[in-house]
């Protein structure tokens, strides 16, 4: 099986929103919860077919 | 077309912003450097901060999205324009939404310092004596919006270039704020912050004669019509020569995380990555699902 690294760039405000997550138990650890997020947000648009709808959640400036 | 005389050219870091006295007759090129980063928009007369830009009245006049050939105008009972807009590459202009705050990073994100658009304007007027009560709606240059079918604004992501720009031409003499966005865990400007360039250029004749003729009406009244002309505050704005800009968590430091992804995995993410924006950058396609997630799991619809 082959690996994959990525590298996210991220500046502090996004890391601590990151790491805030991740002490409420949601995953073990920083990568862990990027790989979740993958997978959930994969698996919850998998049949779109271009840039999602937006949704008035997302709709915060 | 003739050329423009260059004043001042800087650029502006991310998580900030700067007040600067624009003078009829010249130019404000905020430009886009990475690509993809809102920036908000405030303006005073910079001989009394009472007039001021007004999104409500330059809404009503060129819709949700003005560009090229638009004015910003001032509220009433002022209602004149105060600038114009001379270029626009990516015509990508929202005067619906209010500027980001800090109580919508503690609200909805939990933080108790986040940098947003009010406190990045409260803090670059600050050097001219304003408070943050004196921050107004800002025009949200490179924010890409809309309304949907039931009436309901949304925000989503930008296709902006590097070099994509807007010009200002100040039709009269203001004090002109631009601010990086602060949003960087929305869609506003894809996710991360990003610095823009600022030039100031003096207008040339073509410049001034694009500008189509204003009328001037009784109704646009000035604090000489007032019934009560004074105000318990200087109207001019003063340089505070002791200010030290303190914006919040300025600077910010961008960190590398780096993750690793089966094959599985790795697909998953080639399959859900927004290609058109983001190319082969893989990271940043990836920090965009974290963060669309993160919307879509914690925070409820209202």
């Amino acid at each position: 099986m082959n690996e994959h690294r990525v590298t996210l760039r991220l500046n502090q405000q996004q890391l601590e929103l990151i790491d805030r997550t991740v002490a409420q138990g949601i995953a073990p650890n920083r990568a862990a919860l990027v790989r979740l997020a993958l997978l959930q947000y994969s698996d919850v648009h998998q049949n779109d077919t271009s840039t999602d709808k937006p949704s008035y959640a997302g709709a915060l400036k | 077309m003739m050329p423009r005389n260059l004043l001042d050219s800087f650029v502006l870091d991310a998580g900030t912003g700067k007040a600067i006295e624009l003078y009829k007759g010249q130019i404000l090129r905020i430009e886009q450097i990475e690509g993809a980063q809102c920036v908000d928009f405030n303006c005073f007369n910079l001989h009394d901060y009472k007039e001021y830009m007004h999104t409500g009245r330059t809404r009503t006049l060129h819709g949700l999205h003005p560009t090229k050939g638009h004015f910003m105008w001032s509220a009433p009972p002022r209602e004149r324009a105060l600038v114009y807009i001379l270029e626009d590459t990516a015509q990508c202009n929202d005067v619906l939404f209010p500027r980001c705050s800090a109580n919508l990073y503690e609200s909805v994100y939990g933080f108790a310092a986040h940098t947003n658009c009010h406190d990045i304007q409260s803090e670059a007027q600050r050097e001219y004596g304003l408070t943050p009560d004196d921050v107004h709606d800002s025009f949200n240059l490179f924010m890409h919006t809309g309304v949907d079918e039931n009436g309901k604004p949304w925000i989503d992501r930008q296709k902006t270039g590097p070099g994509d720009y807007i010009d200002l031409l100040a039709i009269e003499d203001v004090l002109a704020i631009p601010n990086v966005c602060g949003a960087d865990i929305m869609r506003t400007s894809n996710f991360s912050i990003k610095p823009v360039k600022l030039s100031i250029f003096e207008a040339t004749a073509d410049d001034l004669a694009a500008v189509p003729p204003l009328k001037r009406l009784p109704s646009q009244r000035t604090p000489a019509d007032f019934k009560v002309k004074q105000i318990k505050a200087d109207r001019a704005l003063q340089k505070d020569p002791a200010y030290q800009p303190a914006f919040t968590n300025v600077p910010i430091r961008i960190e590398e995380l780096t993750v690793t992804l089966t094959d599985e995995e790795y697909q998953l993410l080639r399959r859900s990555a927004l290609t058109e924006l983001y190319g082969s950058d893989d990271g940043a396609a990836l920090r965009d699902i974290v963060f669309s997630w993160w919307g879509e799991r914690f925070i409820s619809a209202s």
